[in-house]
């Protein structure tokens, strides 16, 4: 399992990402990230809810109570018309960002 | 499910009480628990299945530097404590004044109280310098 300061520095985006989709709580979301990596990526719940704060302070994201399950009401987290924005935003600078790496990185026999 | 709601609350002993830190700690051990329940219908052991949400936890100081940024709340608490440790001083030494002239005009002993009791808003007072 990877867990490069590469896509730490990318974890806003990938939950960002998901909850861009639609709406979804905390478990759905490691869970997620699990599945369409083929755990060859997994993000720990530190992260996950230190993530949680960070946007939802900045009014990327917004949360609210949704159904009931094992333990109470679950918390969804939805993102904001400020976080599409801002989501697009990094969507551009990564393919930029991807772009000017590669030059470097590919090629060379 | 015990197991999972102590380690929690003892990860998050030394944050100071807040609704947000509430709001997180619980939304934590339901997230945690989901986990378990997850792991256990894939034909784990509750134990083994609670030592694996845990062990996968991560670092916790990650959420503890998110929920630190409340510090200018910190700080206008100790504001608060500043001016009730002036006032209340202020209303002692006064009080301590007036005993003194009122009973005893021949001897002068109000300053002894006062030195006393000034460390008091002092202490308080450097305190609030040093959340700056």
């Amino acid at each position: 399992m990877i867990s490069s300061d590469i896509i730490r520095g990318h974890l806003d985006s990938i939950i960002l990402r998901l909850i861009y989709e639609k709406d979804r709580y905390g478990y759905e979301i490691s869970k997620e990230i699990g599945l369409r990596t083929n755990d060859r990526f997994q993000i720990k719940e530190a992260s996950l809810y230190a993530v949680f704060q960070r946007l939802e302070k900045r009014e990327i994201i917004e949360s609210y109570f949704g159904d009931v399950s094992h333990g109470g009401k679950r918390r969804y987290y939805r993102i904001t018309s400020l976080g599409k924005a801002y989501f697009k935003e990094k969507m551009l600078e990564w393919q930029e960002t991807k772009e000017i790496i590669d030059i470097f990185m590919e090629g060379l026999k | 499910m015990k197991n999972i709601h102590n380690y929690v609350e003892e990860m998050f002993k030394d944050v100071p009480d807040s609704d947000q830190k509430d709001n997180i700690v619980n939304d934590i051990i339901q997230n945690l628990e989901e986990k378990v329940m997850d792991l256990m219908e894939q034909g784990k052991s509750e134990e083994d299945a609670i030592n694996k949400a845990i062990v996968e936890f991560g670092d916790i100081e990650e959420i503890k530097k998110e929920l630190k940024v409340n510090q200018p709340e910190k700080r206008s608490k100790a504001r608060l404590h500043l001016d009730f440790s002036i006032w209340g001083s202020l209303l002692i030494i006064a009080l301590s004044i007036f005993i003194n002239f009122y009973y005893t005009p021949k001897t002068i002993w109000f300053v002894y109280p006062t030195f006393a009791v000034a460390w008091w808003p002092l202490a308080l007072f450097y305190r609030w310098l040093s959340l700056k």
